[in-house]
């Protein structure tokens, strides 16, 4: 009981001593004049595109609640501001602002706002120059900072990603290292992917059957790392392909792609010495609309009876409507996706599927060069660092929390985190 | 929209969806009907968008504005279409060598932002208690599952190392993450396409109204004629051939 009320007591005082700290310097309520407020500046807001501006102010005393602060902005006319930039006077500081501790000064005693221009003038310009002032309200008192210009402007180092670089320059240095250990050794060791091995079967089968092989890579651009993928399988697929002498037929989605994989193909044949048997359409455009793309193959699978067929790359909803058509068929049916969400339909209705990771390591699984190879190390040396991450990050995390270590707290979340 | 517009464009709708249904029983010549309209209308649909979306706002219009800056990436777009010409179809390679980069160029930092550092951070964020209370409890014993199995789906993508021992038993536990994922995805998209078949039986039932001369029926009844009659002529030449 004594010592609920002597904590009570001394809360009381804390409060009543920081109603006075308070009051000190603020302006007098009875007063009703305009002050200043000094120390307002205005700069370019760093590690941006060039369409923001930072504006800074000391924080004090007199931040108390119930006061707030106003910011404006001017083009030249008339002042501008909006509901974000009109706050109590105790927020927006500079320990709340969204950078991590490697870019920005979070100790800083100063209130920190970040305007977006384009929000405010629908006729931003880059490079032009702004005015800014910044009015606090505390019922009766007023205070307005002086103005302050600032000219906002892109920044080409983004220093928030920082963490991103050194994660790119160690991955970096881990491929170089696999590289030259890979070429020491002569190859690397590679584990089991069933639906890789499966290959030589498929086409053995259209071999013997003498039915066509129809591979597709799905609808994703040039861009897409499952794209990429599909095109080094398709490389290894169109080499064997050509020493079987059997019949392959691409149909494509994109433009861009069918003419990469005209070269992959024409390369692989080029590479088994059968160029003879080469035809410029087994890559042929079909249509850049999913679901036409879909009907149109549809079509030709059900029509041409394949021995083996290959939905390797990005597949969205066409997924399921290709897969089943394919098993309709009995065609012999190997896939491969990075998109989890399709990943099930492919395994009610394919023999092999290729689950997102391993359709990456697909390229270096089949052609067995020690070069190639080695970035299957590097891809498992980003996954050890994800779960040593995870698995150090949640114990530090958990212990930082747990004892109050606020700084380690901080230090993890944004080191994990993405700007 | 008059009402004999109306109408026929329920009787287009009616029939495109039982033409292309029809594919179910097998391929006929509806379904080609239907599937040909299809890749016209699609291919015609993505022309305009180019045409308006793109070519116009992003060429045309700033051409005509004077900057000329937009004729860079125009030169090295057309440069695609040598391909079609042999003898200089080596100046498309341009063209891709700078599609290829910038995708590239885009694709490492997302990546590396997206795939790991979002990761990690989402993952490890919700170990973050200060203290064990019966309400935070069940959510740290989630977050704990999450962790765990995440590291052990991991382990199942692990490459280069032979899966035996501890890490394969910790694959295995990936597995079944995996396919536990797989099959809530599984459920989920199932319904959102039964969704999509409801709306179809809707259309369907709607259109096989008085106000719309019983489109569905007559549609349907015309097909089951055709695909009776289909089976009596092309059964002849086969008993033939059996007899001979």
């Amino acid at each position: 009981m004594l010592k609920t009320r002597l904590n009570f007591a001394i809360i009381a005082v804390l409060f009543a001593a920081q109603a006075a700290l308070a009051a000190t310097p603020a302006p007098k309520a009875d007063a009703a004049q305009k002050q200043e407020l000094s120390g307002f500046a205005a700069k370019d807001m760093p590690y941006d595109k060039g369409e923001a501006v930072l504006l800074t102010w000391p924080s004090g005393p007199a931040d108390v609640p119930g006061a707030s602060y106003q910011v404006l902005a001017s083009s030249g006319g008339a002042w501008q501001t909006a509901a974000e930039l009109q706050f109590p006077a105790d927020t927006k500081l500079a320990a709340d602002f969204e950078l991590p501790f490697w870019a920005w000064d979070r100790r800083a005693q100063a209130h920190a706002v970040q305007v977006e221009l384009p929000g405010l003038f629908p006729d931003f310009k880059l490079g032009d120059e702004y005015k800014f002032k910044v009015k606090y309200v505390n019922g009766k008192v007023t205070a307005e900072s002086p103005e302050a210009q600032a000219a906002p402007r892109p920044n080409l180092f983004n220093l928030a990603r920082l963490n991103n670089l050194v994660l790119l320059v160690l991955i970096t240095v881990v491929f170089f290292w696999t590289v030259s250990h890979a070429k020491r050794k002569g190859g690397l060791f590679i584990r089991r992917i069933a639906g890789l091995d499966a290959i030589d079967e498929a086409i053995g089968r259209a071999t013997e059957m003498g039915r066509p092989i129809f591979y597709s890579t799905g609808i994703g651009g040039m861009s897409g790392v499952p794209t990429i993928a599909s095109t080094a399988i398709l490389s290894e697929v169109a080499k064997k392909v050509a020493s079987y002498d059997t019949q392959l037929k691409v149909p494509h989605y994109d433009p861009i792609v069918m003419t990469v994989c005209k070269e992959v193909v024409k390369q692989a044949y080029t590479e088994m010495e059968r160029q003879d048997s080469y035809r410029d359409d087994t890559n042929f455009f079909v249509s850049q609309d999913q679901f036409s793309y879909a009907a149109a193959v549809d079509g030709m699978i059900h029509r041409e009876k394949p021995a083996a067929c290959f939905f390797i790359g990005y597949f969205m909803a066409e997924s399921l409507l290709l897969a089943e058509v394919g098993a309709t068929t009995g065609a012999i049916q190997i896939a491969g996706t990075d998109q989890e969400s399709q990943l099930p339909f492919f395994f009610t209705s394919c023999d092999y599927t290729l689950i997102g990771e391993e359709l990456y390591a697909a390229g270096a699984y089949l052609s067995k060069e020690p070069m190639i190879q080695s970035t299957l190390k590097v891809q498992d040396f980003g996954k050890a660092f994800v779960m040593v991450s995870v698995a150090g990050g949640s114990l530090l995390l958990m212990a930082g929390t747990w004892f109050k270590w606020e700084p380690l707290v901080t230090a993890i979340r944004q080191i994990f985190k993405a700007y | 929209m008059s009402e004999t517009m109306m109408i026929f464009g329920g009787w287009v709708a009616a029939g495109l969806t039982i033409f292309l249904f029809s594919f179910l029983y097998k391929d006929n010549p509806f379904f080609k009907i239907a599937e040909h309209l299809y890749l016209g209308a699609g291919m015609g649909w993505v022309f305009q968008t180019m045409l308006f979306q793109t070519w116009i706002p992003k060429v045309w219009e700033p051409l005509r504005a004077g900057d000329y800056y937009v004729l860079i990436p125009s030169l090295l777009g057309l440069t695609l279409v040598t391909q079609f010409f042999p003898k200089i179809s080596w100046v498309s390679r341009y063209g891709f060598t700078f599609i290829m980069g910038y995708g590239s160029g885009l694709v490492i930092p997302l990546t590396i932002s997206t795939d790991l550092m979002k990761q990690i951070g989402g993952t490890i964020s919700p170990f973050m208690v200060s203290e064990i209370t019966r309400g935070n409890a069940t959510s740290l014993l989630n977050a704990a599952i999450v962790a765990i199995g995440f590291i052990c789906v991991l382990f199942y993508f692990f490459f280069s190392v032979e899966h035996k021992g501890v890490i394969k038993k910790a694959s295995n536990v990936g597995i079944y993450f995996l396919m536990l994922y797989f099959g809530a995805a599984f459920g989920n998209t199932v319904m959102g396409r039964f969704s999509l078949l409801y709306g179809r039986f809707d259309d369907l039932y709607k259109y096989s109204g008085e106000r719309f001369h019983y489109a569905t029926f007559v549609i349907l009844g015309a097909m089951v004629l055709y695909f009776i009659v289909d089976h009596f002529r092309t059964r002849k030449p086969a008993v033939e051939e059996e007899a001979a």
